[in-house]
Order: C-alpha cells, then sequence, then structure tokens
C-alpha cells in the first residue's frame, strides 16, 4: 500500500500531515482518473441527495384512489366544457364558479386554498364510478370545471373502449394539462408519488450501511492488528475463528438469524451484518500490519521501545489510511447488500419506508408483473444499483491511486 | 538410587517416545496438504452443528421455546403437550442433559435424521432437502461456471490488451457488473425483459422444470430444465463475472512479467501453447482461492435468487420455510447450505492442489 | 576456434519509445560472432548489452523499434538476415539455431509443468516429436552439466535448488544444438560456489558442443575467464572491441580503462579502487560528439563536437576514442602495483 521509502521518517510525521499527503494524492488521483471521478461524483450526489432531498421533495404519504400505479409524468389536469376551454385555464380564473373533485384523491388538496372563492362539490369515489356521475354533471352544466387525473382522462375521454367505458362523454377538453405537479417516476399502488419515496428513501438504507461498514471496519482493524501484534496463541486462534466465520455462508445465517432475532431497529441490523462481515478484512489487516512491521522505522520504533499503542498509532495506522478507507467503502456496499437483501425479502422492520422496503411492496403486492407499474421496482433498483456503483468505482480508483504497484500493472 | 529411580524414568521415557511418535505421526498428517485439507473442512462442519445446537437449543428466545409458545397459543394445549410436540418434530429429549442432547443431535445428524417440518406435518426434513438441494448445486454451479469461464476468457484479454479501448471498455464494465448486487440484477431483467419487453414469460419460466413434464433423460426435458435455470444463471453470472474479470486480469498481468513467459518465447513455442500451458494454468492458480468465496456468496445468494424467480432450489425452500416460521427445516436447510459450501470448498482446495504442484506436499506456496 | 562467421552484426540500432521522447538504447552496432568463439560485452547497466541481445532473438518489447542494420547469420553456408524473418521462421530460428539463458534464470520454468515436459515443451516446438531421443540427449545433457539426470527429469521446478535450475537450463539451452547461445548475467543470482561450479559446466559444454557464446555481464573477473574476445559498450554503442588479453591487459579506451579500475583486485588495497565520476549519459538526449567526453578525463574539445569512429589499433583490437596515445600512457599504471609487489 505504502511505499518502501522514507525509513524512519514516518516516526516523525505526525498522524495529520499523513492525512493530508493522502488528502492531497487523493485529489491529484481522483481528478485524473475518470472511473473514480465519476464515482466521487456519484457519491457527493448521493450525499446532497440525502440530506436536501427530503427538505425539496416532502414524503408523499397520500393514497389517492386514482392514481393508482400511474406511470411518469401524469399529473392532475382541469378539465372544462369546450366552450369553457380558454376561458377556465386556471384556478383563480373559476371565481364564483363551481368546481368538482373527487373524493379520496388528489383533488381536494389542491383546491383547498380556494374554498373561500369558489364552490367545491366532492364526489365520493365509490369504487371509481363518481368519476361518471362527475363527468355528466360537467357535461349537464351542473359543475363549472372538474379537477381530474390525467390518467382518468385518458381512460374515460380519450380510449373509452380500452377502460371498458360504454359511455362516451363529448363537449368536455382539457383546459390546463399541468394544473398539478407530474409524478416525474409515476406513483405507487396507492397513488403515492414514487419520485417523493426515492428521495426520502435513501437516508436511513445508507445510514445503516455506513454503520455497519464502520462497525466491521473497526472490528476487522482492531482483531487484524491484535493478531498481528501479540501473535501466537492469539493470532492463530482469532484467525482460525476468521476463517470458521468465512466459510458459513452470510447471508442464509443472517436470514435465519433475523427470523428469531426481531431487528426492529437498525443498529441491531447494522451490528448482525457487522458481526459476520469483519473475517476477509480481518485477515487483510493482519497480513498488512504483519508486512508493515517489518519495515525499517517500525522496526526502529520497537527498538525504542515505544510501546504497543504508539507503535500502532503513530507509525502503523497512518500507513493504513488508505487501505482502511478504501475497505470501510466495500464494506458498507457489502452491508448495503446484505441490508437491501433482508428487507427485500420481509425480514427486516419494514417501519420505515426506503428504497428496500419499496423492492418488498413492489414484489409483496405483485407490481413486479404489472407493466404499468415497473417504475415501482425500477426506480429503487436504480436508485440501489448507482449507488453501489459509485462506490464500487470510487474504491477501485482509490485501489490505484494509493497503490503504485496495482497502477502500474492494471 | 539408580536402581531405584530407572524403572520410572524408563516408564516415563516410554510415555514420551510415544507421544513423540503420536506427534510425529501427527505432523506428518498434517503436512500432507490433502489429509490437511480434509480435516479443516471436518472440523469446520463439526464448528457449524455446534453453533447450530446451540442457536437452536441453549440460546434464550431460541426457536424451539418460540415455537412451543406457538403451539400453546394456536391450538390451546398445555405447556407439556407443546414441548412434547416440538421434542418430536425437533427430535430431542427435554428430560435429558444438555450434554446428552448434544450427543444425540449429533448422532441424529450422522444419520441424517433432521426432525420431521413444521409445515409439511409428517414429512422428515431431510426428504424435503433432498428434493431441493439438487437443483440449486446444478444452477448455482453451473452459473458459477459460466461466470468462472467467461470472466477468465475476457480477463485474459484485457490483459493481454492492457490499456488499450478494449481493455477500458471492459474494465469499466466489469466494475459496473461486479458493484451491483444480484438480486438487483435479476429484478432490472425481470422488470425489463419479462415484464416490459416481454421477451419471456416470468410465469413459465417458474420452478424447476415444466410440471406438465414426466421427469426423464428425453432432450425435452432437460431442455426444459436448462430453460428453467435459465434466469438464476444469468442473474449468478451478472453478479459475479466482474470480479472474475478484474482478478482474472491483475493475476494475468502478473504472470505475463513472469520470467518463464518470456523464456518459453525465446524457446520459440508457439503463442497457443503459452497461453494455454504458460500463461493461463499460472494465472488460474490465484483464482482457486477466490473460488472458495465465491461459492459461499452464490450459494448464499440463493436465498434471494430463487426466491425471486420462484426456482424451487434450497434458497426458495429455506425463504419459504423461514415465513412459515418451519424452525425445523431452517435448521436443516441451513445445515445443509452450509455443508455445500464447505464440501465444494474442499473441492476447489483439492483441485487446487491437483494443478499446482508446488502446494501438493508442503501446502505452502 | 575457426575463422567461419556464424553471426554478423552491421550498423544495429534500437530505439525505444518512451513517453519523453525516444532512447536510443543501441546505436550503429556492429560486430562479428566466429564459430566456436565466446563474445563478452561488459559495460555499466544501461549501456545497451541486454537491448542488444534481445535485438538478436528479436524478443524487444513493444515500443522498441529496430529502425537501422543488418542482422546476418549463417548456418550450413546458407545467411539470412534475421531482421527480414517472418514470425514462423523467427519462432524456428530460435532456440534451434540461438538459445538464450536469461538473468535471473531462478524463474525461468514454469512451475505447474514438470521439467521433462517442459524439454518435451521445447523439441515439439521445434518438430522433434520423438520422446526416446528426447529422453536419451535430455539425459545426457544433464550428465554434462552435472547433474542427476533421473532425478531431474522428473523434477517439478521448485524441487530443484538455484544452481540445479540454472544448470537445468543450460541443459535445455543446447538441447537443439543451436549456434550460438546468448548468457545474459547468467549466474548473478547465485552464491560464489555455485557460480564457479556454473563456468565450469560452461567452458566444458562449449568444448564439447562447439557452439558460439554473446556473455553479458558487468562481472569483469568472470568476462576475462570465459570470453575469447571482449566488446566494451558504454551508451548503445561499442567503443571497444578486442581479444580478452588486449582488453583486459592493454585497453585502448578511456572507459574500458575506468572499468578495470574499478574493479577490486586481492593484490591491491582498497584505496587504489576508483570509480568512474559521473552519471550514465541520457539517452533521450545523448552528449554530442563522443558520448563518453563529459565522465572522461582525457576529454578534448574535439571530443565534444566529433564522434570518433571504431578503428583498428592492433590486429583485431578497435577502439573508439581520439585520444588513444593519452590512454596508452594512462593504462601503464593499471597493474603496476601488481608487478612491484611480485
Amino acid at each position: 500500500m505504502t511505499t518502501q521509502a522514507a525509513p524512519l521518517v514516518s516516526q516523525q510525521r505526525a498522524p495529520l500531515s499523513g492525512l493530508w499527503t493522502a488528502l492531497r494524492i487523493f485529489w491529484l488521483g481522483v481528478s485524473r482518473n475518470r472511473a473514480g471521478f465519476i464515482g466521487f461524483l456519484g457519491i457527493v450526489f448521493y450525499i446532497i441527495v440525502v440530506i436536501f432531498g427530503p427538505i425539496v421533495v416532502p414524503f408523499d404519504n397520500e393514497v389517492k384512489l386514482d392514481e393508482i400505479a400511474a406511470p411518469p409524468g401524469t399529473r392532475i389536469q382541469l378539465m372544462t366544457r369546450s366552450e369553457n376551454v380558454n376561458t377556465y385555464t386556471t384556478l383563480e380564473s373559476l371565481n364564483g364558479k363551481v368546481v368538482g373533485v373527487i373524493g379520496n384523491t388528489g383533488g381536494p388538496k389542491l383546491v383547498e386554498p380556494y374554498e373561500d372563492t369558489f364552490e367545491v362539490e366532492e364526489y365520493r369515489w365509490q369504487a371509481g364510478r363518481g368519476i361518471d356521475r362527475a363527468l355528466e354533471e360537467l357535461m349537464d352544466g351542473d359543475i363549472d370545471a372538474l379537477v381530474i387525473f390525467s390518467q382518468t382522462v385518458k381512460d374515460y375521454i380519450d380510449e373509452p373502449e380500452q377502460a371498458g367505458n360504454q359511455n362516451l362523454y363529448t363537449n368536455l377538453a382539457i383546459s390546463n394539462p399541468a394544473l398539478g405537479p407530474a409524478h416525474l417516476l409515476g406513483t405507487d399502488t396507492q397513488g403515492r408519488d414514487i419520485f417523493s419515496h426515492i428521495m426520502n428513501g435513501g437516508a436511513s438504507l445508507i445510514f445503516t450501511a455506513l454503520l455497519a461498514g464502520l462497525f466491521s471496519t473497526i472490528i476487522a482493524f482492531s482483531l487484524g492488528a491484535f493478531a498481528a501484534l501479540i501473535g501466537g496463541v492469539v493470532d492463530r486462534t482469532l484467525t482460525a475463528i476468521a476463517n470458521f466465520v468465512l466459510v458459513i455462508p452470510r447471508f442464509p445465517l443472517l436470514v435465519v438469524l433475523a427470523a428469531f432475532v426481531q431487528l426492529n431497529n437498525f443498529i441491531l441490523l447494522a451490528t448482525l451484518i457487522a458481526l459476520l462481515s469483519w473475517p476477509s478484512l480481518m485477515r487483510a489487516v493482519r497480513s498488512q500490519v504483519l508486512s508493515l512491521r517489518e519495515r525499517d522505522y517500525v522496526e526502529a520504533a520497537v527498538a525504542l521501545d515505544l510501546g504497543r499503542w504508539h507503535i500502532m498509532t503513530r507509525e502503523i495506522l497512518p500507513n493504513m489510511i488508505s487501505f482502511v478507507a478504501i475497505n470501510l467503502i466495500f464494506a458498507v456496499t457489502g452491508a448495503m447488500y446484505e441490508q437491501v437483501g433482508l428487507i427485500f425479502l420481509g425480514m427486516a422492520p419494514i417501519n420505515d419506508y426506503n428504497w428496500g422496503v419499496m423492492l418488498y411492496f413492489g414484489r409483496s403486492r405483485g407490481t413486479l408483473f404489472n407493466p404499468d407499474s415497473a417504475m415501482m421496482v425500477l426506480a429503487p433498483v436504480l436508485a440501489i444499483a448507482f449507488f453501489q456503483v459509485s462506490m464500487v468505482m470510487f474504491a477501485r480508483a482509490l485501489e490505484e491511486i494509493f497503490n503504485p504497484r496495482l497502477r502500474s500493472s492494471l | 538410587m539408580a536402581t531405584r529411580s530407572s524403572p520410572v524414568s524408563s516408564a516415563s521415557s516410554i510415555e514420551i517416545s510415544l507421544l513423540d511418535r503420536i506427534l510425529d505421526r501427527w505432523q506428518k498428517i498434517n503436512s500432507n496438504y490433502v489429509v490437511r485439507t480434509i480435516i479443516q473442512a471436518l472440523i469446520t462442519v463439526w464448528a457449524v452443528i455446534t453453533f447450530t445446537f446451540f442457536l437452536i437449543r441453549l440460546m434464550p428466545g431460541n426457536p424451539i421455546q418460540v415455537y412451543v409458545a406457538q403451539l400453546m397459543n394456536a391450538e390451546s394445549i398445555t405447556y407439556e403437550e407443546a414441548y412434547g410436540r416440538a421434542a418430536a418434530q425437533f427430535r430431542f429429549d427435554f428430560n435429558a442433559s444438555p450434554v446428552e442432547q448434544y450427543f444425540d443431535y449429533l448422532g441424529n445428524l450422522l444419520r441424517l435424521d433432521l426432525g420431521d417440518s413444521i409445515i409439511s406435518v409428517g414429512t422428515p426434513v431431510i426428504s424435503q432437502i433432498m428434493r431441493f438441494l439438487p437443483w440449486t448445486l446444478f444452477s448455482a454451479g453451473l452459473g458459477l461456471l459460466v461466470s468462472f469461464v467467461t470472466g477468465f476468457v475476457l480477463g485474459m484479454l484485457m490483459a493481454y490488451y492492457r490499456n488499450s479501448p478494449l481493455d477500458h471498455i471492459l474494465s469499466f464494465i466489469s466494475s459496473l457488473m461486479s458493484a451491483v448486487p444480484n438480486y438487483i440484477w435479476g429484478l432490472m431483467i425481470m422488470v425489463v425483459f419479462g415484464v416490459q419487453l416481454q421477451w419471456f414469460s416470468v410465469g413459465d419460466l417458474r420452478g424447476t422444470y415444466d410440471p406438465r413434464l414426466t421427469p426423464a433423460f428425453t432432450p425435452e426435458f432437460i431442455f426444459d430444465i436448462f430453460k428453467h435455470a435459465l434466469l438464476p444463471v444469468i442473474t449468478y453470472v451478472l453478479g459475479t463475472v466482474g470480479s472474475w474479470m478484474l482478478s482474472t486480469k491483475s493475476s494475468t498481468v502478473s504472470v505475463l512479467g513472469e520470467d518463464y513467459v518470456n523464456v518459453a518465447e525465446a524457446r520459440g513455442l508457439s503463442e497457443r501453447r503459452i497461453l494455454t500451458a504458460y500463461v493461463g494454468r499460472n494465472a488460474a492458480l490465484p483464482l482457486f482461492t477466490l473460488l472458495a468465496i465465491s461459492i459461499g456468496f452464490v450459494i448464499g445468494g440463493s436465498v434471494l435468487i430463487e426466491s425471486l424467480f420462484v426456482y424451487n432450489g434450497l434458497g426458495n425452500f429455506l425463504f419459504q420455510s423461514i415465513t412459515g416460521r418451519d424452525y425445523t427445516s431452517m435448521q436443516g436447510v441451513f445445515l445443509f447450505i452450509t455443508f455445500s459450501v464447505v464440501l465444494s470448498n474442499l473441492l476447489a482446495d483439492l483441485l487446487y492442489a491437483r494443478l499446482d504442484p508446488r502446494i501438493r506436499v508442503s501446502g505452502e506456496k | 576456434m575457426n575463422d567461419e562467421i556464424v553471426l554478423k552484426v552491421e550498423d544495429l540500432s534500437v530505439i525505444y519509445n518512451s513517453s519523453r521522447g525516444p532512447v536510443r538504447a543501441t546505436s550503429n552496432v556492429s560486430f562479428e560472432l566466429r564459430k566456436g568463439e565466446a563474445l563478452a560485452l561488459i559495460g555499466e547497466s544501461g549501456s545497451g548489452k541486454t537491448t542488444l541481445s534481445l535485438a538478436l532473438i528479436r524478443m524487444l518489447a513493444k515500443s522498441a523499434e529496430i529502425n537501422a542494420g543488418k542482422v546476418l547469420y549463417t548456418r550450413d553456408g546458407k545467411t539470412r538476415n534475421i531482421l527480414d524473418m517472418n514470425d514462423g521462421e523467427m519462432r524456428a530460428f530460435r532456440w534451434n539455431d540461438c538459445a538464450m539463458v536469461f538473468q535471473g534464470a531462478q524463474n525461468a520454468f514454469n512451475p505447474v509443468l514438470r521439467i521433462r515436459d517442459q524439454f518435451l515443451d521445447t523439441a515439439r516446438a521445434h518438430g522433434r516429436n520423438d520422446k526416446e531421443w528426447l529422453r536419451q540427449r535430455t539425459l545426457e545433457l544433464f550428465k554434462l552439466v552435472r547433474l542427476d539426470p533421473q532425478r531431474v527429469f522428473d523434477s517439478y521446478p521448485h524441487e530443484l535448488s538455484g544452481g540445479m535450475r540454472q544448470r537445468t537450463l543450460l541443459a535445455l539451452g543446447v538441447l537443439l544444438d543451436p549456434q550460438i547461445v546468448i548468457l545474459d548475467e547468467p549466474t548473478t543470482a547465485l552464491d560464489i560456489l555455485t557460480q564457479r561450479a556454473i563456468i565450469d559446466v560452461l567452458n566444458e559444454m562449449q568444448t564439447r558442443l562447439n557452439f558460439s557464446i554473446i556473455f553479458i555481464s558487468h562481472d569483469l573477473a568472470l568476462a576475462a575467464e570465459m570470453a575469447d574476445r571482449v566488446a566494451t559498450m558504454y551508451a548503445g554503442e561499442i567503443v571497444e572491441i578486442g581479444g580478452v588479453n588486449q582488453i583486459f591487459y592493454e585497453p585502448l579506451h578511456p572507459y574500458t580503462l575506468g572499468l578495470l579500475r574499478s574493479v577490486p583486485k586481492l593484490s591491491h588495497g582498497q584505496d587504489e579502487l576508483v570509480s568512474i565520476t559521473g552519471n550514465p549519459p541520457n539517452l533521450i538526449d545523448p552528449p554530442s560528439g563522443c558520448k563518453f567526453h563529459p565522465r572522461c578525463q582525457f576529454a578534448s574539445e574535439k571530443c565534444s563536437r566529433e564522434a570518433p569512429p571504431l578503428t583498428e589499433y592492433d590486429a583485431g583490437h578497435q577502439s573508439a576514442c581520439w585520444h588513444v596515445d593519452k590512454v596508452i600512457e594512462a593504462r601503464k599504471d593499471l597493474y603496476k602495483k601488481k608487478v612491484t609487489e611480485s
């Protein structure tokens, strides 16, 4: 990982300046490494989404009966009789008129601020039959405009045969095709906005994965360094335990454990993942420390009797910073794999809404097989995939930057 | 004094020499790579069994207790009745001491008696496992084989044409593929190609073969088996081929720098011979250590992949057992998945030893 | 030794294309190799010895380019230019006509194949599929290099020691009875006793099999012992070439003289050691005129202006220097102490 040069020099170097050098090498490398730069941008993007996403796009938890599994781009529109199509184009223009909305849809909320300026006629949903009445009354002139979802318009007005509607609604036209905000990614099986779920559903997953990665890295480093520095029976025992845990298929064990232990909080989940994922890194750390211990400056520190703690924190750790960072990233992606896998199978708590839960519902509610609701599965799939790709690209770039041997060979 | 002490000392010297001989014998056994690998595998199996025993029997809130509570609730029977039924299904004697129970457990496992399934009442767990295990071994094994071969060939290409556009493109693709979780690939295939583009019917490909066909060695049936395994296999390949490519590339690059490759060229050997026996074989060796990890990963991932595609293998069975709280089956499947991984690791290690003469005897590279 | 010439190199130049510009690794190298003779190439690291030898079997790195010259190879009265051969002819030429024992031959054998299979590979690549012939020939050669024939034949490379591997490689080198064997630092990685044994084996093999040797070394003592003729290389050029005694006792080039002075001799004290001052030249932008002039104690203004041609001063002894007379003056004290002491 580190260069052979500078024997004895490291001893005088404070850990902070080592960190600073690492940061400089990092920036020089990343700005030249295309894949690494893309990964870096990806991670920055995810950080921004996780922090600001919930503020910009609030979580949509409102069930909307007319917007079930709607395709991307659909939105609420304003419908009038054809003669008014140029007059009643906004809710403001309907001052003093009668506006129809359908209950349990996005409509009532949209007209709420205007209840003083016009009269609102609310139709009951009645399993969709309320729409027929609203349309008839709009034609008859009982109401002047109807706040209606674009997909409904398509089903009832544009392609009535396809929707199985024998009634023909004539003399109706859309006066404002963009009354409400568009569902960028469509809606889920409860008519909720998928985009808002994507923007809000990353934080808890990423946080848990980070936590698990951090725990696992800490365990791996402590045990690995401990085994390498103490040696003897301790070393052999720890290595044997690591080899044993390594051979047990991790995911099935996690699934079985999840069936017994109620994984009702994310710290427990992160800990469980960490407890099963440290061995391979521990072995790598062990051999790293063993080889670093052979370096001249470490041997000098040993000869000066500076103590194990000093040697570990001042001589060895600063030289492993890049190694730690790279493996932390890989540990996070591993934890993400397991965490989402558990949620997808329904083995982890479903008490908050995240990308994994979206996948779980996507499967358990059968949306997986509905061509119209592909986004409900595809959106979280892509969100998770790009997160993993950014992390791995970034880590691989770091590997190349900090390992000159690898760089020359790749 | 000397005469008195002599019998004692000679006795102890006999003991020491016996101990020495045992130790010596052990050293000899242990220095044989094959024997040592097998012994290690057996120790691992024993440790897994012991671990499972503690998990199932002795851990507070263990499945037996949970199951007893469930029985009492569901069928309003007494604690003793419920406990008796659980004991029978789990094959343990709750009057015996924990040590006796442990040895009973070991004995039962040796006889492959894993108890009765809780959901399918009266069905031994082992018969369920034997029904599902072959499919997992078939699909995961095929996936691993295809991905290893593809990744190896592409990785060698990357190493041969390193720093060319081909290398850059393949490097990018392989990083991409290795980063995306396998079940995410599976979902993408399903949603994009199955549901959106309708290239195949998701429903028809469920299960391990078409139930209308009778299992037989007919071309039709064999084709059907491969057809049903296609989606899981593709998913396993997509999930692992990237890391095979990257590992093969780096090991090939280092082999290409070895003297013996240069010397082979100077000896006038044909390019094909150098590529296969000199570069390929040596580049493949370090990959065998990765094979062990990969086997565990693929078989472990079968829980997700098989339940996603409803492929009736051990992974899907584990998922069904868990959702149905079938604790006896869960225990059995977990043990068998672990045994499969240990066994596959063992085979990989032995194959490694066949290919690398350096570790056949000494075990050290 | 006879006068039959097996290899004639004319004006050979090799350029490496590096990111900082073309590196002239060898320029205008010419020499002849006679049947059964041993020619040693001496010089510092980076003087172009290895590049030259790799060019002879066309195994240079992809970035290298032979941009001028001829390498004429003669066997059974037929002369061909190696640089004109196609890939198939080149493969046939390698090992069959010219074998090369590389530097650090410790890893010259494929670790996963038995020695006998690697011998078989080599024979098969040159169309000799007779296993019984191969076996006889190999065992005979193993005896010649003083190895336990049957044991080595069935061994894997890791079961042999470094010296054994080196001898096995020598045996492999002469398996197909080549006319030329190139030895690139054949003994560097070995201990002194093994070096001795290898040299003895080489001398014996050469007497028995009568092949020509191109011997690359910076160990002057070995060169003195092995070679019939010696060529000194500096900055990719041959600056002096002559018989072994001429080079070692009557050097005509200041660089050769410097090399000889930098070698410790048992009879001399350590204070006598003089290393050549300065650094090897930059081959991307070499010095003008004589490339050695920045480091040369005799350098004059002419040296930096005009490159001296390789000129014959004694029979078979050529040097590229404007101030041969000064070298002759300076070399007088080279072995003076030795003379006075003995």
